[in-house]
């Protein structure tokens, strides 16, 4: 299993597409946080965990769309084609398929430590700040539902049609376009910018509504159950080695 | 040869593809976007809300959609795993080439179904002020080239990595930045460029120049960017790299992806549409500098000749100094940054000149050595494309000079004198411009200009006699009307395209209300010219600004949609309102320069009477929403502003970084906290009668001639108050 999650990570990582993603995500974070993070958010300073949550909102566009490029690794055609000799082998496919979505994890995970490590870098640069406790809380409740979920929900469609993950790569775009109600505000970033002021104090802490954080985590558990309630499960890919185990039935018949 | 027969093979094969026309369609149908969705263009005129906004909202849609179309053809191949057999067949830097073009072709082919399309739709959405010219023009530099910029950029991502998914997120990015964090870059945003308005009364040349300046850039930048990624195009089962050093066997092809790359880049530093100048809005060191002991100058003259098709000028300025202090003096010449000196005579000797690199309030300086001779003609011949301040490059169109409007201000007229004092006479100065026939010069000031002589080739000569060291010059096809208002004739010029507008929204009365108004509170205006005050209307330029003896009016206070906004009452007008009542404070009544420290300015007293106005002529429900709860807004986000409270966050920013932030919290302070405080003074002294008569006092007090300005301090004064007791807090 752990050879198998290794293999996977190196699969994903050490290639051109996770470094062009990477040099495209940091030059874009950096544009981010020199001309928009700066000014902070709702009077809050550039570090506070609200300007930085306004940071991680921007960025989670491009990181939705990098997690589900890790996801066309395992369920494009060609790794369909490739499945016919995994699926022969010992290790149960639910297994295998767990092995890649953590594989998958890791790549985001990473992507979006170097987005975290840009944003100290540009702190400590330009504010001389590295009080990074303050920010924990916005970078589990911004960063990890919805990317857990954008693996999850994206393993499930890829499994059922590839094309439907390039769809699904258009989802922030659409969040960010509509007026959500407060609960799911986070979703577009809108949160960040708007309830720092509702809240009535200067500098607030961070602090979420109860309706946001459980929005949060059904985000966070709907992300989690897709991802080990359906790995193995037979979609397309199994319709799929049936037609070829047919076809080794008709080759065997004469 | 065979990229030529090749070609229509795969346009056509491309657009017997039903992806290629759902594009097309979606292309087609996204200017519906600016309509509704997507509006960069804020201003109110017709042609901003009805054709930039559809123009540029296409422009983006379709060069998204383009790019994607890009990334999906070039995969086509190696999706369907025949690029192997295709490879085989025809070189893949042949099919390469041959790809783009028909993707450029269909990008046309789209742009061209657009304009077909939306041109009766833009005529009746943009009634009585639609123009062809703009349509195109619009259309062409808006629109147009994102189409084929998506296409090279997207296909430069794919030959470079040669994997859909990477190429996505490449383009997706490049896309994003555009849209976003470089939306207010005018040379970055290659995707939406940086129109904030269309003039619909006048030319909007200038501003068309700018995009096309910039989509020719980012042609060049992207053709070079697709010649590298060219190079890069896998072949004989190659990599990167040794594709790579395979295709650059032929030397011609990286030198011209190379020299296109050159090109953009000397075209994006050496760009000439906007000056360097300080970013510090505050920083005065050009008016700092000190007066030469010993020279006076006595008189000067200019003489004028824009080239109205190419937008550029030509001239020649003439200053005659008094030198007594027995050396050579180095006299300082303020030029727009855009122009050039060609040369610098002193009594008919040439002499040496240098122009500095550094540039303020869109001034470079200009510094010539005369003789120490008693009496010296200093003459300077300049020709240029005049520049716009870079503080406000995302608003450009102010430089217009055209057929149809121009407009020269201060160094983009002719040289302003810096160093030297004036005799008696207060620089008189004599200047000269030729123009098209078909305008009419108006000086920016007391000054009436007159034709002088008419030329063969459709010019005349109009001269007008100044003072001063500077000076603004409008032009175009205006219309005169004099109104009769408090004890003035004022003079209202405006665009003849406008006539219409004007006449419905009763332009005339607002005008007099206005100055009626103020004449009854404060006091009646005198002018040393018989009681004249010149109203002109300006191309629409996001404000306006006075000078004794004129104000301006921006073309957007008066549009055909605010016609139909109920909720303006019966006067729109409200840009123009606060340049009238400039005449009183700020003119009528000196301000001296403003101190960053201080709201104090010419700009509190003057927004809080047209609130005034406003209220008396629209209603107390409207001035106070549009005004008094717009400046608590401003004046409660100020205090709360984070580098408020943290100056030393601020102070540990770079310079860059620093200026836009206090730019911004600068204008909050004199446009919003100073209205608020008069507001509160009109409480503490017994109400707006109370208040009026003290403003009246002020207005008509005995001025001293040696510091003739109205100071903070004597407002307070006046109304029995401390600075303590305006305090907000």
């Amino acid at each position: 299993m752990d050879k198998i999650f290794f293999y996977e990570c190196k699969r994903l990582i050490w290639n051109k597409f996770f470094f062009g993603l990477l040099l495209t995500l940091l030059f874009y974070g950096w544009q981010v946080l020199s001309s928009v993070t700066i000014l902070g958010v709702s009077h809050t300073a550039p570090f506070s965990p609200w300007s930085f949550g306004d940071y991680l909102s921007r960025m989670i566009p491009l990181l939705w769309i990098g997690a589900l490029f890790f996801l066309t690794f395992f369920t494009s055609s060609k790794a369909r084609r490739a499945a016919v000799l995994t699926d022969v082998a010992q290790l149960s496919p639910r297994r295998y398929a767990l092995a890649r979505c953590a594989a998958a994890l890791t790549g985001t995970g990473l992507l979006a430590l170097f987005c975290l490590m840009e944003a100290a870098l540009f702190y400590g640069r330009y504010f001389g700040w590295y009080g990074w406790g303050e920010l924990l809380a916005p970078i589990l409740i911004t960063l990890i539902p919805p990317l857990v979920f954008a693996l999850g929900s994206g393993w499930l469609l890829g499994k059922i049609r590839p094309w439907l993950v390039y769809l699904w790569m258009l989802i922030p775009f659409v969040w960010m376009i509509l007026p959500l109600p407060e609960a799911l505000s986070l979703w577009n970033g809108s949160f960040f910018t708007n309830y720092p002021s509702v809240l009535g104090t200067l500098d607030p802490a961070f602090t979420m509504p109860q309706a946001a954080l459980l929005a949060q985590c059904g985000l966070l558990a709907a992300g989690a159950c897709l991802l080990v309630l359906f790995p193995g499960k037979n979609g397309s890919s199994g319709i799929h080695r049936g037609k070829v185990q047919n076809k080794r039935a008709e080759n065997k018949a004469p | 040869m065979k990229t030529i027969r090749l070609f229509p093979l795969e346009l056509r094969r491309l657009l017997q593809s039903r992806l290629t026309w759902l594009i097309a369609l979606l292309a087609v149908l996204s200017p519906l976007a600016g309509l509704t969705l997507y509006k960069p263009a804020t201003a109110g005129t017709m042609l901003s809300n009805y054709l930039a906004n559809p123009a540029i909202a296409g422009g983006v849609a379709g060069g998204i959609l383009f790019g994607l179309l890009t990334v999906f053809e070039l995969n086509r191949a190696a999706r369907s795993r025949v690029d192997v057999l295709v490879d085989a067949a025809v070189s893949p830097m042949s099919m390469a080439l041959v790809r783009l073009l028909a993707l450029m072709a269909a990008s046309l082919l789209t742009l061209g179904l657009t304009m077909l399309v939306w041109t009766p739709v833009s005529w009746a959405l943009i009634g009585s002020v639609f123009g062809g010219v703009d349509y195109l023009l619009a259309y062409l530099l808006l629109m147009g080239p994102a189409l084929p910029l998506g296409v090279l950029a997207a296909a430069s991502a794919y030959q470079f990595t040669r994997r859909a998914d990477l190429s996505l997120v490449l383009f997706a990015a490049f896309a994003a930045l555009s849209l976003t964090v470089w939306a207010d870059d005018w040379q970055l945003c290659w995707l939406n460029p940086c129109v904030w308005a269309l003039s619909d009364d006048f030319s909007n040349f200038r501003l068309f120049r700018s995009v096309a300046y910039m989509r020719l850039s980012w042609l060049a930048a992207l053709a070079g960017v697709w010649g590298l990624s060219y190079l890069c195009i896998r072949q004989y089962g190659k990599g990167l790299f040794g594709s790579l050093a395979r295709n650059l066997r032929r030397a011609y092809r990286p030198v011209i992806a190379l020299l296109l790359l050159a090109c953009s880049v000397a075209a994006y530093a050496a760009q000439p549409m906007v000056d360097q100048s300080n970013l510090d809005q505050t920083a005065m060191s050009f008016y700092e500098l000190p007066y030469l002991e010993g020279v006076t100058c006595s008189q000067r003259t200019a003489q004028v000749y824009p080239d109205t098709n190419a937008g550029t000028v030509t001239g020649r300025a003439t200053y005659r100094f008094q030198n007594v202090s027995g050396q050579a003096q180095t006299v300082a010449l303020g030029i727009n940054p855009g122009y050039t000196i060609s040369s610098v005579q002193a009594n008919g000797a040439d002499l040496p000149f240098s122009v500095g690199d550094y540039q303020e309030y869109n001034e470079a300086m200009l510094q010539a050595t005369i003789p120490a001779e008693e009496e010296v003609e200093l003459t300077v011949e300049y020709s240029g494309f005049p520049q716009e301040d870079r503080n406000t490059s995302t608003m450009q169109g102010r430089k217009e000079i055209s057929p149809e409007y121009l407009c020269l201000e201060n160094a983009a007229l002719s040289p302003r004198l810096m160093n030297v004092l004036p005799d008696e006479g207060m620089y008189p100065a004599t200047i000269e411009i030729t123009l098209p026939s078909s305008m009419t010069a108006i000086p920016f000031g007391t000054s009436e200009a007159k034709v002088v002589s008419e030329h063969q080739d459709g010019t005349a000569t109009w001269r007008y006699e100044d003072n001063g060291t500077g000076g603004i010059l409008y032009a175009g096809d205006y219309i005169r009307q004099d109104i009769e208002a408090g004890g003035l004739t004022i003079q209202f010029y405006y665009g003849r395209k406008h006539q219409s507008v004007m006449e419905a929204a009763r332009a005339v009365d607002a005008v007099k209300a206005v100055v009626d108004y103020c004449t009854k509170h404060y006091g009646a205006l005198s002018f040393g010219t018989g009681g004249a005050l010149k109203l002109i209307q300006s191309r629409v330029s996001g404000g306006g600004y006075a000078t004794a003896g004129a104000s301006l009016l921006d073309e957007a206070d008066f549009t055909a949609a605010n016609l139909s906004d109920s909720g303006k009452g019966a006067i729109p007008g409200e840009v123009m309102i606060h340049e009238l009542v400039h005449q009183w404070w700020g003119l009528g009544n000196m301000f001296d320069t403003s101190d960053d420290t201080s709201p104090w300015s010419a700009e509190g007293l003057t927004v809080y009477t047209t609130y005034r106005i406003v209220k008396a002529l629209y209603g107390e429900d409207y001035a106070r929403e549009h005004y008094v709860d717009q400046w608590q807004q401003s004046v409660d986000d100020y205090y709360l502003n984070f580098y408020v409270r943290h100056p030393e966050y601020l102070a540990s920013l770079p310079e860059d970084k620093q200026l836009p932030i206090t730019n911004s919290l600068t204008y909050v302070r004199q446009y919003c906290e100073m209205p608020l405080k008069i507001l509160k003074a009109e409480a503490l002294v017994g109400g707006e009668e109370a208040m009026d008569a003290i403003l009246s006092r002020l207005f008509n007090r005995e001025l001293d001639p040696a510091y003739p300005y109205l100071t903070y301090g004597e407002f307070l004064d006046a109304c029995g108050l401390t600075e303590e007791d305006l305090n907000l807090g």
